[in-house]
């Protein structure tokens, strides 16, 4: 199982130190980089690119918080992803549909101030769950769910912000 | 006692080149400093122009001397063809060349010279040859290269730049992003910290990295980019000014940028044209206006007249068009244009004064200009070199470099599904898993693509190939996992297997675009002019380079880590040592690759010791729960602090 924790040399948690977790991806680099052993032997050559590939793709799933989230739910046997995980609630759906039609609307009327005030809503709500998701005792199936709600936020965000771009110029 | 390597000569100078669509050139690193290396008569750019006029390959200025004389035969940019299709759109741009179109056959563009098919590959091999002799020329023995691609560059294009510099006999160290390579000259120069983003504008190509420096690393944070916009670009405005001016050439209205050839137009006229237009761009760098004579097909002559200001004006969807590129750079790499600490320009294109004026214009800054901006891609590569030889100051310095565009494979509906994003830091790999469509489904077809679209069509085609042999299930149940590598180099391999049945299926990718290793190595042999004879002579100083290397870094890591070494290990590692020199001696190539296949096997479990030492010790050597303990501390300090 591919543990970006232990890879990273960090405890497994949520609310990793992101800033421990940069400096120990820097310093795995220098020392595993294939650049490194340019001059190793094929073992060596062949060993070097596949943990310098692991610690990337460590810090990759670090520092994004729907990605950690997801490590840490794998890391104790829970399947993730939108068809492992239960079907989200009606009535998230209904408020992100809400959501969804407001950003079209502020889009429509080229409100930029209602764009940033729908983002700064549900990156509250996003904050919330990376709360709960922080102070986890356990990652077991009840708390699975956080997961889809948050690529549900996630990708609102996305959407706003290119919104945002577009009502800039 | 340390063992001594049989060295009659020198050590193998590794060497730095910057493969150019208007110009290259090779450089080395000497008394810790970089420095390009001229040819005979002290020239340092060696235009990237290949001629077969004459039956004889001629590279460089006399071979630029032939292109009006010989358009067809002269191959001027060859790079803006290096990993495209005999379909590409840049076969049918102004240019005096004739193609190959034999159907069938369309993974490479083929220039059709005096009877002959050559594919860029070849051409730049030509290139690639002429700077290897005068790096050896210079240096008694070349070690490897490092030779620098376009960040941009997509995986067909790099892998295409491979196998030129193998089909020139060149070790490849690394393929090198010139940005990146460009950043490495300067910041070991200036020792800044902080953010930088490179723009080069070069012959044939455009990049943007935004990178960040710290102690030492050199970080990127995103890279954009036209791996088909460059200086080129401006020529070819001015050429069509000029030639809308003779009236030889006129825009149709409906279609602004279909134009009407005269016949008038022959290949002979359009590089003749194209040549001047470089002219003029160079004469506008500094003066405000510049006049050129035209030939005339009956003897006289014409003055076609062009100022700065009408020179700014052709150019500027050009420069809007890179403006795009480093807007989406810099939103990648999350930054805002007052974060930066420096803009670098890179590529000879920088010089125009209105490229540098829309650059400070953009980022807020004015632009660095320290270093030659022709020679600073190639004096990076050497620094790199050096840095990849085990010289210089390797244990500070590192470059983390990243995918410039996704990675992803087809899946229903000819919808794209990434799996490895753009700006994603390489080495890296990543896992897709999908399932079969329809029930008893035995293959299963996998189709790798490159691009930020999300429809196939709209993606690069990189390889195609079929994972056979799945067990008979019902639609869904079967499991495959394709996994992506991409290495330091940026070069992509994929594989897949099904996992219900666990077992792996190897695959053969077929390449969409470029060349298979047969064509390669079919090439090699052509190449040379005694065929397998010449072959087996160069399989020796090949495998005498790569045993010369790996003898080199043994001992290294037997004098830095004599503390991990078990009883008797020591011993049967120096009877391979031995046993590998021995073979260098000798002319089998065989017995050489044997020899470093023994010196790995006995090496095998000190190496994996070694690592783990140098991993402990780059966490510090902790344990997880010291780590949670410090971790706590230091919050509890922040806590404070707030």
């Amino acid at each position: 199982m591919f543990d970006p924790f232990t890879i990273l040399g960090l405890p497994r948690r949520f609310d990793v130190d992101l800033r421990a977790a940069e400096k120990n991806h820097r310093e795995l680099s220098r020392v595993l980089h294939p650049d490194k052993y340019a001059g190793g032997s094929a073992t060596e050559r062949r060993e070097a690119l596949t943990k310098a590939a692991d610690v990337n793709e460590a810090w990759r799933i670090l520092r994004d918080p729907v990605r950690r989230a997801e490590a840490l739910f794998q890391l104790e046997g829970i399947a993730v992803g939108e068809t492992n995980e239960p079907k989200p609630d009606p009535e998230l759906l209904m408020e992100v549909l809400e959501k969804r039609e407001a950003l079209a609307d502020a889009k429509n009327e080229r409100d930029v101030d209602k764009v940033r005030a729908l983002e700064a809503e549900v990156e509250a709500r996003e904050k919330k769950i990376e709360e709960t998701l922080a102070s986890a005792k356990s990652f077991d199936g009840a708390l699975v769910a956080k997961l889809g709600e948050m690529r549900f936020y996630r990708r609102f965000l996305e959407e706003a912000s290119a919104v945002e771009e577009e009502l800039a110029g | 006692m340390l063992f001594e390597i049989h060295d009659p000569k020198a050590a193998p100078k590794p060497i730095g080149i910057d493969l150019g669509t208007t110009n290259s050139l090779v450089a080395c690193v000497r008394n810790e400093k970089p420095v390009a290396i001229a040819d005979c008569n002290g020239e340092i750019l060696l235009p990237s122009v290949v001629s077969y006029a004459e039956g004889d390959t001629v590279v460089g200025t006399p071979a630029m001397r032939l292109a009006s004389e010989h358009p067809r035969e002269t191959i001027v940019s060859v790079k803006r063809f290096m990993g495209r299709g005999a379909d590409d759109p840049e076969t049918r741009r102004l240019g005096p060349y004739e193609f190959d179109d034999s159907p069938g056959d369309v993974n490479t563009v083929r220039f059709r010279v005096r009877g002959k098919s050559l594919t860029p590959v070849e051409v730049s091999a030509d290139i690639l040859r002429e700077l290897k002799s005068r790096a050896e020329d210079e240096l008694d023995r070349v070690g490897g290269a490092v030779i620098t691609v376009p960040a941009y560059f997509d995986d067909a294009q790099r892998q295409a730049t491979k196998d030129a510099a193998r089909l020139a006999g060149l070790d490849v160290l690394r393929l090198l992003n010139e940005p990146t390579a460009a950043a490495l000259a300067y910041g070991l120069q200036s020792k800044k910290n902080g953010h930088f983003v490179v723009y080069d504008l070069g012959g044939g190509t455009f990049d943007v990295t935004v990178l960040f420096l710290e102690d030492g690393v050199f970080q990127v944070k995103s890279t954009g980019g036209d791996s088909q916009l460059g200086g080129d670009d401006m020529d070819r405005a001015i050429a069509n000014e000029v030639l809308e001016q003779l009236g030889w050439l006129a825009a149709e209205k409906s279609k602004p940028r279909q134009l009407t050839k005269s016949p008038k137009l022959t290949p002979a006229v359009v590089r003749l044209v194209l040549d001047q237009a470089r002219g003029m761009k160079h004469v506008l760098t500094t003066k405000d206006v510049v006049e050129a004579e035209v030939p005339l097909p009956d003897g006289g002559t014409r003055v076609v007249r062009i100022t700065r200001a009408r020179f700014d004006e052709l150019i500027a969807p050009l420069l809007e068009r890179t403006g795009v590129a480093c807007k989406r750079a810099m939103k990648d790499a999350g930054l805002k244009t007052g974060e930066l600490d420096g803009v670098i320009l890179v590529g000879g294109a920088t010089r125009v004064p209105a490229v540098r004026a829309y650059v400070e214009k953009m980022f807020g800054k004015e632009p660095l200009v320290d270093v030659d901006p022709d020679q600073v891609v190639a004096l990076g590569a050497a620094v790199q070199a050096d840095l990849l030889a085990g010289e210089g100051r390797s244990d500070e310095v590192l470059l983390l470099d990243v995918i410039p565009l996704s990675l992803g494979i087809e899946v229903g509906g000819g919808v794209v599904d990434k799996i490895l994003p753009r700006n994603t830091t390489i080495p890296t790999s990543a896992r897709g898993t999908y399932t079969t469509q329809q029930d008893n489904q035995t293959g299963f077809e996998v189709h790798v693509v490159q691009g930020e679209r999300e429809m196939v069509a709209d993606c690069r085609s990189l390889a195609r190939f079929t994972l056979k042999g799945i067990p008979p299930l019902p639609a869904g149940l079967a499991r495959l996992e394709v996994t992506f590598r991409v290495d330091a180099d940026g070069i992509l391999s994929v594989n897949a297997k099904e996992t219900t049945t666990g077992i792996e299926q190897s695959v053969t990718v077929k390449p969409t675009y470029g060349l298979d290793d047969e064509t390669v190595e079919k090439m090699l042999m052509d190449a040379l002019d005694h065929g397998e004879d010449d072959l087996l002579k160069r399989r020796v100083a090949e495998g005498r380079v790569e045993a010369q290397r790996i003898l080199l870094a043994t001992n290294k890591s037997l004098e830095a880590d004599a503390d991990l070494l078990e009883p008797g290990e020591k011993g049967a590692i120096e009877t391979a040592m031995r046993g590998l020199d021995e073979a260098c001696r000798g002319e089998d190539p065989r017995k050489i690759q044997n020899g470093i296949d023994e010196l790995d096997r006995v090496t095998k479990s000190f190496a994996g010791r070694r690592m783990n030492r140098a991993i402990a010790r780059a966490i510090g050597g902790r344990k997880v729960d010291e780590v949670n303990r410090e971790v706590e501390h230091a919050k509890g300090i922040e806590r404070a602090h707030e």
